[in-house]
């Protein structure tokens, strides 16, 4: 009980900031990012949308640490990014499971990189499975899964690291229109119940809406972000909600942003 | 619903293995009629007996080097001996070599051209080379039969662990792991299908290299055998020794394949099935510490 009134309390501390943050490739020729300001609270979600060239997976990977900004400063929980570090987690558009490994070896695999897995984390890792619905394919090899199923897998892999920090790059983005909406869905439920602050990146205007509670929209040549937008819908959020009138003036008002109205 | 889908999956079962069977039937029908063909044209004068005996006379050969003498023993436990021991030592050698230069983009550049012009040039060619400085004898045979297997396993696991893919890269990094993490855990298994691919060609290299090598010493294994025979005009067991060694190809190419269903478990759906089960049953289901 004290932890949960300790956590409620922290509810609203910035958990990543960036300052004047930009990056360029090609020796400058090529602005990916430019004067990027921003404050993450913890537990919220925020999706990051806009056209390809607008710089999202730029400002993904820059939180990430894969990549080091050109100019500005990126924070996390007070402390400069300077590489990846284990506070963060991170999931891409392919579900990048290693082929020789069954679903539990690979979401053991970030815990393996750090030590030898202990029986507690060997648990952890079935009981994750579980949270993703795949109880059933801990001993399945990614051959054996469907796309969608592969990354439910990476999902459970993304948590195992028990980083508080959650970075998505289009997680779904390759798969059926069904299969996306029931694991954003999914998805929805998972992150509130681990509390995690998450990062989503994706050019769907309805998915990055109906998954936040701010949505950065950004624009491209170059790559900045235009405006961000609070999402004051009502969780949970059923998927009807996407035909209701304050979800559409809240598409509307993305739309204007990227200029297409 | 389930009994239905059984019932069917199983009936189609039932008409895919007489299909098969048939086919092998045919197979072996047009087989007996060539031989048939074969030995007649060889009795009636089509065929000159002298460099095409007669397929009974083969057959009597057949027995006659396995039983009645039982000569054959020695000279293939001589070559298959060398060629096992020729093919691990050149796939080692090629495998550690194609790592390391895979790894080492210094080294990679350098080795560049001598690469090239080693792959231009017909490896077999060397072999009289080799003998000449290392003398006659199981030296020279071994360093052959090594130097014309070590080339598949090393450019295969070379190109293997170039093509990293890029996103599984970028994962590992972000779970900061070490370059010694990513080798063992990412690069080299991810590279095993293609060593094995190779492992694959180096092996029926090996014995190809063999033969050459007993061609040109002539003093034991089933290449000098041949030869013997050959020279003696006994060509009924010379064929007798060359299909002896189709079997053998054969029998290698097979037993390449099994060890690629282990080796390379999760590129075949049985390996896949065997070791998903497998791991099942080691690691099962929750436990406590």
């Amino acid at each position: 009980m004290g932890e949960q009134v300790q956590s409620m309390t922290a509810v609203g501390d910035v958990v990543v900031s960036g300052l004047n943050v930009g990056k360029t490739f090609a020796a400058g020729t090529v602005v990916a990012l430019e004067d990027a300001n921003f404050d993450i609270k913890r537990g919220s979600f925020v999706s990051l949308v806009g056209p390809s060239g607008c710089g999202k997976s730029t400002l993904l990977r820059l939180i990430s640490g894969l990549i080091e900004p050109t100019s500005g400063k990126i924070s996390v929980h007070g402390t400069p990014v300077e590489g990846p570090r284990p506070d963060i987690s991170m999931m891409f558009q392919k579900a990048t499971l290693l082929d020789w490994r069954t679903s539990l070896e690979n979401v053991l695999l970030p815990t393996e990189i750090n030590g030898t897995p202990s029986k507690a984390d060997k648990n952890r890792a079935l009981d994750l499975l579980k949270l993703v619905g795949l109880e059933d394919f801990a001993f399945s090899f990614p051959a054996q899964l469907s796309g969608g199923m592969q990354q439910r897998v990476a999902l459970a892999r993304l948590l195992q690291t028990g980083a508080d920090i959650l970075l998505l790059d289009e997680p779904f983005g390759a798969l059926d229109e069904f299969t996306r909406e029931h694991l954003n869905t999914e998805l929805m439920r998972i992150v509130s119940e681990v509390g995690a602050t998450t990062i989503f990146v994706t050019h769907n205007i309805s998915e990055a809406i109906f998954l936040a509670d701010q949505v950065v929209v950004m624009t491209s040549r170059p790559g900045r972000m235009a405006k961000i937008i609070d999402v004051e819908l009502e969780r949970p959020r059923p998927l009807s909600i996407q035909t209701s009138v304050e979800f559409n003036k809240l598409v509307l008002d993305v739309r204007e942003t990227l200029g297409e109205m | 619903m389930a009994t239905q889908d059984t019932i069917s999956a199983s009936a189609i079962n039932g008409s895919a293995l007489s299909l098969r069977n048939r086919r092998i039937a045919k197979h072996i029908g047009i087989f007996l009629a060539l031989i048939i063909l074969w030995e007649i044209g060889s009795r009636i004068g089509w065929l000159d007996p002298l460099f095409y005996p007669r397929p009974s006379n083969i057959l009597r050969s057949f027995w006659l080097i396995y039983v009645a003498n039982a000569n054959v023993w020695f000279h293939l436990y001589a070559t298959m001996s060398l060629v096992l021991l020729g093919w691990i030592l050149g796939s080692v050698l090629g495998i550690g070599l194609g790592a390391l230069v895979g790894f080492n983009a210094v080294l990679r550049r350098f080795l560049k051209p001598y690469v090239i012009v080693l792959e231009a040039t017909p490896r077999i060619a060397v072999a009289p080379l080799l003998i000449a400085a290392l003398g006659f004898g199981v030296s020279s045979k071994l360093a052959i039969i090594m130097l014309v297997c070590f080339f598949a396993p090393f450019i295969n696991t070379l190109s293997g662990v170039m093509n990293v893919d890029e996103d599984r890269l970028e994962l590992f990094r972000s779970m900061r792991a070490s370059k010694s993490q990513i080798l063992r855990k990412l690069v080299l298994p991810d590279a095993i299908p293609v060593i094995m691919a190779g492992e694959r060609l180096a092996l029926t290299a090996a014995l190809s290299g063999a033969l050459v090598a007993e061609f040109i010493q002539r003093d034991k294994g089933i290449g000098s055998l041949i030869l013997v025979y050959t020279r003696n005009l006994n060509m009924s067991s010379a064929f007798a020794c060359i299909f002896t060694l189709t079997i053998l190809g054969f029998l290698i190419f097979k037993g390449m394949e099994k060890l690629d269903h282990y080796i390379a478990y999760w590129k075949h759906e049985d390996g896949r099935e065997r070791m998903s089960l497998k791991r099942r049953r080691k690691i099962g289901g929750h436990s406590d510490v």
